[in-house]
C-alpha cells in the first residue's frame, strides 16, 4: 500500500493463552510479532479475544501461558518490568476513562509529572502542544464532563501520547461515539499512523482498517483465523469464516 | 425576601409546611403536658449556673462546659484516629496480601460485633495496664477503634464504587498503586463518601458520652452527677441534648459546605 519503512520487532508475542476465572477461554496459543511503525488492526466478532489481547500486552490482564516481550522487556510478574512496559505502551479505551475530578490539562500533566518526573511547566507545555495536535487546545481548563464524547476521546489520546509511548493501543476507541464524532477521532489516529507511530488497533471501522493498516488480523474464539495486508485481506480472503464475517459487516 | 418566602411556600406545598408546624407544636405540648401530669416543677432558672458564672467579672465555666471541653477533646482526637484507622483498614481489606486482609477482617468482625461499652471496659481494664496508658487515652483508643471499623466499610464502599476504568487508565499511564490511590481513586471516593463519613462523626460525638463509664468527666458524666444531686433531671439532660444537637448540626453544615464546593461534575 505504501513504501513505509518498518523497523525491528518491537512486540513479540509467543503462543500466549488466557483463561478467565469464570472458565471462559479468551486466548488460545496466540502468536504475533509487530514491527516498529507498523499499524496492526485486529478485527473479529465480539468475544473473540481482541480486547483481551490488547489488555495482555500492557499487563492489565495476566497471561497463563506463553510470553510477551515489548521493546526488549519481558512482561512477567516483575513489577518493575511491568511498570516499564506500561510507560512505553499508551492505551486508549472505548469509554475514554478520563479522570473526572481533574481538568483536561491536569488529566494530561499528572502522569508526566508523577511517572516521567517532569516539572509542572514542562508538562503543561507538552500538554498544550498535544491538545493543539488533537485540535482541542481551547478546552484545556474545562472538566471532562463538559466535553462531547469525541472531544473526550481526543483528550484521552493526548493523555496517552504525553507519556511519549513507543506503541499506542486503541481498544474500540470509536465504538462509544455518536456517528458524527467518529470521524474526528479517526482523523487523529490516521495522523498518528502517518507520523510512524506503532499502533495496535481493535476496531469495527473497516474503512480505517483498509486505509491505514499495514497488517490485519482476523480473530475468533481467541485464535487467529486469518491475517494479511489490508489489500490482500479485504479483497481476497482465503478462509470461509473470514468471507462470512466480511460479508456481514461490509 | 418576601418573594423568596413565597417561592419557598409554593415549592414545598403550603399543606406540607402546615402539617410540619402542627406536628412540632403538638409534640412540644405533649411533652409539657406529660411533665405537668407528673407534677414536675420546672426550674430552668437553676440551670445557667451549671453552665457558667462570673466571679469578679471573670468568666468561670461550670461543670457542664468543663465537661464539654473534655467531650470536644475526646471527639476531635478520636475523629482523626477513626478516619485514619478506617482508611488503613479499608486499604488492607482491598490489598492482595492475605495477611493484611486477614488482620483487617478479624479486627472488623470483633469491633463491629461487640458492644462499645464492653470494648471500653476491656481497653481500660485489660489493655491499658499492659500499655501503661491513662484513662483518657484508653477511652479515645476504644472509641476510635470502634468507629474506625464502621468508617473502614464506608471507605471501602467508596473505593469500590470508583469505575474500574479509572484504575486501568492510571495503571496504563504507569502510575503505581500508591499514586493511583493518592491522585485518582481516593479523591473521587472521598467526595462520594463525605455524607456517610459525616454521619459517622456525629455518631462519634454522641458515643463519646459512653467513656464516662471509666470515670472520664466529660459532659454526660458531669450532667449525670448534677442531675442526681439536684433532681433537675429534665432540665439538665435537655440542656446537654441541645448542646450535642448544636455540635452535630454545626458539623454537618460545615461538611455540606465543603461537599458543595468540591462536588465532582459527572
Amino acid at each position: 500500500m505504501s513504501a513505509k519503512q518498518f523497523g525491528d520487532y518491537i512486540i513479540r508475542v509467543d503462543s500466549i493463552g488466557k483463561t478467565f476465572d469464570n472458565g471462559v477461554v479468551a486466548l488460545k496459543n496466540f502468536s504475533t510479532n509487530i514491527r516498529r511503525s507498523e499499524v496492526v488492526v485486529l478485527i473479529g466478532p465480539s468475544g473473540s479475544g481482541k480486547s483481551t489481547f490488547l489488555r495482555c500486552l500492557n499487563g492489565l490482564e495476566e497471561i497463563d501461558t506463553g510470553s510477551i516481550i515489548v521493546d526488549g522487556i519481558l512482561l512477567d510478574d516483575n513489577k518493575k518490568n511491568r511498570l516499564e512496559i506500561r510507560k512505553e505502551v499508551g492505551m486508549v479505551f472505548q469509554h475514554f476513562n478520563l479522570f473526572p475530578h481533574l481538568s483536561v490539562l491536569k488529566n494530561i500533566t499528572l502522569a508526566q509529572m508523577l511517572v516521567r518526573k517532569k516539572s509542572k511547566g514542562e508538562a503543561e507545555d507538552e500538554a498544550m502542544q498535544l491538545l493543539q495536535k488533537v485540535n482541542i487546545a481551547e478546552k484545556a481548563n474545562v472538566f471532562p464532563s463538559q466535553l462531547s464524547g469525541g472531544q473526550q476521546q481526543r483528550v484521552a489520546i493526548a493523555r496517552a501520547l504525553a507519556m511519549k509511548p513507543k506503541v499506542m493501543m486503541f481498544d474500540e476507541a470509536t465504538s462509544a461515539l455518536d456517528p458524527e464524532m467518529i470521524g474526528e477521532v479517526l482523523e487523529v489516529m490516521k495522523n498518528l499512523a502517518n507520523e510512524g507511530m506503532t499502533m495496535v488497533v481493535v476496531t469495527h471501522e473497516m474503512g480505517f482498517a483498509k486505509e491505514v493498516s499495514d497488517w490485519v488480523i482476523f480473530m475468533e474464539d481467541g485464535m487467529k483465523v486469518e491475517e494479511g495486508t489490508a489489500d490482500h485481506f479485504f479483497s481476497d480472503p482465503k478462509m470461509d469464516r473470514t468471507k462470512l464475517f466480511l460479508s456481514q459487516i461490509l | 425576601m418576601r418573594s423568596s418566602i413565597l417561592l419557598f411556600c409554593k415549592r414545598h406545598h403550603l399543606l406540607d409546611i402546615s402539617a410540619y408546624l402542627v406536628l412540632m407544636v403538638g409534640g412540644i405540648l405533649l411533652l409539657l403536658k406529660g411533665a405537668e401530669d407528673q407534677g414536675y416543677y420546672w426550674q430552668w432558672f437553676r440551670i445557667p449556673k451549671f453552665l457558667y458564672h462570673f466571679e469578679d467579672g471573670r468568666f468561670i465555666a461550670g461543670p457542664i462546659l468543663e465537661g464539654l471541653k473534655i467531650t470536644l477533646n475526646i471527639t476531635w482526637i478520636s475523629l482523626i484516629l477513626t478516619y485514619i484507622i478506617g482508611l488503613v483498614t479499608a486499604l488492607m481489606r482491598l490489598s492482595n496480601s492475605l495477611l493484611a486482609r486477614g488482620v483487617a477482617r478479624t479486627y472488623l468482625e470483633i469491633t463491629r460485633n461487640t458492644p462499645l461499652l464492653v470494648q471500653i471496659f476491656f481497653m481500660y481494664f485489660v489493655i491499658a495496664p499492659i500499655l501503661d496508658i491513662d484513662r483518657f487515652t484508653a477511652g479515645v483508643l476504644a472509641l476510635s477503634l470502634f468507629e474506625g471499623s464502621y468508617a473502614s466499610e464506608i471507605y471501602r464502599a467508596g473505593i469500590v464504587a470508583v469505575n474500574k476504568g479509572q484504575w486501568e487508565a492510571s495503571y496504563t499511564l504507569g502510575l503505581g498503586t500508591y499514586q493511583n490511590y493518592r491522585y485518582i481513586i481516593l479523591p473521587q471516593a472521598i467526595r462520594r463518601i463525605l455524607p456517610p463519613l459525616t454521619s459517622q462523626a456525629i455518631s462519634l460525638i454522641k458515643d463519646s458520652s459512653l467513656v464516662s463509664v471509666i470515670a472520664i468527666y466529660e459532659m454526660t458524666m458531669n450532667a449525670n452527677e448534677i442531675a442526681s444531686e439536684t433532681f433537675l433531671v429534665f432540665e439538665i439532660f435537655f440542656t446537654i441534648a441541645a448542646i450535642y444537637l448544636a455540635l452535630a448540626i454545626t458539623l454537618s453544615q460545615v461538611v455540606a459546605y465543603f461537599e458543595k464546593r468540591y462536588r465532582v461534575v459527572s
